[in-house]
């Protein structure tokens, strides 16, 4: 039987699986409501307790929504980044670069993360150019800036392979042509002089009189490739006065290069055909002069620690969720007291003592699951401003919408909630109606 | 003519005629919760049909005695009998069973539910009956709002004291019991309102043979009982 069920979980398709899972998360909640509401139509008396209090009970859903929330914003923010991060390094499929900070040289290449690097020489350019199973050998030169936005060195090949088709325009036919990223302020036509360094340290006259002139813009990439401003790298070179790749006379762009005359750069980004292809060129061009390295495999390793982090997190927002629970229902206990005497009043008429149970978990129990579907929308809409805010920070595209990791949570915090919401039930029900009646 | 009390014959719609019981308390002795009494009752009678009243001076025990009546307070010792029914050994279910079918209660204030109609308030009792008599509940509550001349589709929160304390009758009435058991239900009402509930409330008993048991300090409404009991210091007199 177990077997049978664990087959059918596994051969069951990832969709199924969560939708069973928001509904084994339900089943608590849906168990205590059945056995609590069995035979009993407290509804008139919740709706008279949800008008009586209404502005506490804004206040105690509100809280729970917020704590709701913070947790589902936070779950939903995490998988964007992991997916914005991940799609942003789809191209870059294999990194060569002088053996070193993996993560460091991946910041630079893929998130055009302001850095230095060593640079590879023309015998690393040789040993690529003479391996016949790479499909794409793109040379990376950055660290210029234009107004803040990252001026990168490249091949028309890659800017192809990064952006596909452009939006608009072409693609540079000389050295001082430039295309820009689908997020960039600039225009079709601009002309722009490219600062030495980037951030504070920029320097605008270092490459004086250089400048490129916008022909093309790319379609998005989701990245921080949007902002950048893409040029032929043998523009950069010669902005920094060195030889441009090419053997004297040649009046060319792009690959192949002359190692002879290779000035260095910080990073190639290499392809091959095959994803076995890919491990053996890994292989092949890892040595005591240079490392390549997968950029997935190392923001899986950073995934792992922004996982901790979420957990850690995660765990932060239980907390607060626990917190925000406890005074609900402390909140509660203390609310239905003032009903007392009227629940006294129905005892009287004979209303069972279960019927008063059920009147007051049912009230708790909707607060609680108002509380947890607000705090989907709630959630949602941090997850949204919050991706706004990482987006401009770090150029990633963040898609933070409520998938079914949101709905789990919100799910298990309605079913907790609804099981804890018996201790207020459970506390009008012990009360003696003789006495309540008495207290007015 | 007595016969035990069966909560699973209860129905809501009671046929005219229909069986009341006669209620006895005997050697009854109540304790508050440090021990000391607070009331004893050696012996009370209030054959079926029966329109009794309890005065006495605030505090006296007059609530207590109704709410022993009503089985809401246990009892140290004695008999609270109603019928061949002994409320003083009957578990706490089966007397929410009794009330239910035999008992309909009004108090002082009213404690209605202000954010329901007086429609809902009247038929409140349909809220916790089988689904099968909740139809019957509410129409019975509705005929009662009428006769009573209280209208039945507004909020009680805009209602006077009088048309609030009509609700009331009528929610205690909505299950047809065989026994009303009235706290001081004037004493919230001016001459006029209290004459007119006291005029329904005796017309509603005498009319389906129903024992009324109304403590109140009202001389108007105690000189329309058939008789009349006093409690002084805890003790039942008369």
């Amino acid at each position: 039987m177990i077997a049978a069920l664990e087959t059918a979980w596994h051969d069951a398709s990832p969709a199924m699986q969560d939708a069973l899972r928001l509904a084994l998360l339900l089943v608590p909640a849906l168990v205590t409501g059945a056995v609590t509401l069995r035979g009993q139509a407290p509804g008139p008396l919740v709706r008279a307790l949800l008008l009586r209090f209404r502005w506490t009970n804004l206040l105690f859903a509100g809280l729970m929504a917020l704590s709701v929330g913070l947790g589902v914003a936070l779950i939903a923010q995490e998988r964007a980044i992991r997916e914005g991060s991940a799609r942003a390094a789809d191209p870059f499929d294999i990194l060569v670069a002088a053996p070193g900070d993996e993560i460091g040289l991946m910041l630079s290449a893929v998130y055009l993360q302001p850095a230095s690097a060593p640079l590879l020489g023309g015998d690393v350019l040789d040993r690529l150019q003479r391996d016949d199973r790479l499909t794409l050998i793109a040379p990376l030169a950055f660290g210029d800036s234009h107004a803040g936005a990252p001026v990168v060195g490249t091949t028309a090949a890659f800017l192809d392979r990064i952006g596909g088709p452009l939006a608009e325009g072409r693609v540079w036919e000389t050295a001082h042509e430039a295309v820009i990223g689908a997020r960039s302020p600039l225009a079709l036509g601009d002309e722009i002089a490219p600062a030495h360094g980037a951030g504070f340290s920029a320097d605008p006259q270092a490459h004086d009189g250089a400048h490129l002139t916008v022909v093309g813009r790319m379609a998005p990439t989701g990245g921080p490739w949007d902002r950048a401003v893409v040029a032929p790298v043998e523009f950069v070179w010669a902005v920094h006065g060195l030889a441009d790749g090419h053997a004297p006379g040649a009046d060319r762009l792009g690959p192949p290069f002359d190692a002879d005359h290779f000035p260095g750069t910080p990073a190639f980004v290499i392809s091959t055909r095959t994803l076995a292809g890919a491990y053996a060129a890994r292989a092949r061009h890892t040595d005591a002069t240079s490392m390549a390295f997968f950029p997935g495999a190392t923001l899986s390793r950073l995934h792992l620690l922004l996982g901790d982090l979420r957990e850690a997190m995660s765990l932060m927002a239980l907390a607060a969720q626990g917190l925000a629970a406890a005074g609900v229902l402390g909140g509660l206990v203390a609310l239905t007291r003032l009903f007392a005497r009227r629940f006294a009043l129905l005892r009287a008429l004979g209303a069972p003592r279960r019927f008063v149970l059920a009147v007051v978990w049912a009230y708790a129990a909707t607060l609680m699951g108002a509380g947890a579907v607000l705090g989907l929308a709630v959630g949602a809409v941090g997850a949204e401003a919050l991706a706004g805010l990482v987006s401009a920070r770090t150029d990633l595209a963040l898609s933070a919408g409520i998938g079914w990791a949101e709905a789990h949570l919100a799910a298990a915090v309605f079913s907790l909630t609804t099981v804890l919401a018996l201790v207020p039930a459970l506390a009008a029900y012990r009360r003696s109606p003789a006495l309540d009646l008495r207290a007015g | 003519m007595t016969r035990p009390f069966a909560p699973a014959r209860f129905a809501p719609a009671r046929a005219a005629g229909a069986f009341v019981p006669d209620l006895l308390l005997e050697n009854v002795e109540v304790l508050a919760p440090d021990g000391r009494p607070i009331l004893r009752v050696a012996r009370l009678e209030a054959p079926a049909g029966t329109a009794l009243g309890i005065r006495g001076p605030s505090g006296a025990g007059k609530s207590t005695l109704l709410h022993v009546v009503a089985g809401l307070l246990p009892v140290a010792s004695g008999r609270v009998m109603w019928g061949d029914a002994d409320l003083a050994a009957m578990t706490e279910p089966a007397l929410d069973a009794f009330r239910r079918a035999r008992l309909g209660l009004i108090f002082q204030d009213f404690l209605l539910f202000e954010e329901l109609s007086a429609q809902q308030n009247a038929a409140i009792a349909a809220a916790w009956a089988p689904a099968r008599d909740r139809a019957a509940i509410r129409a019975r509550a509705e005929a009662l709002l009428d006769r009573f001349g209280a209208p039945g589709d507004r909020d009680v929160a805009s209602m006077s004291g009088g048309e609030r304390q009509r609700v009331s009758a009528a929610r205690a009435l909505a299950c047809d019991p065989a026994a009303i058991l009235a706290d001081e239900p004037t004493a919230s009402l001016d001459r006029e309102n209290a004459d007119r509930l006291a005029g329904d409330l005796l017309a509603m008993a005498r009319e389906a043979g129903r024992t009324l048991i109304a403590v109140s300090h009202d001389p108007a409404l105690i000189a329309s009982m058939d008789r009349v009991v006093q409690v002084v210091d805890g003790e039942v007199r008369g």
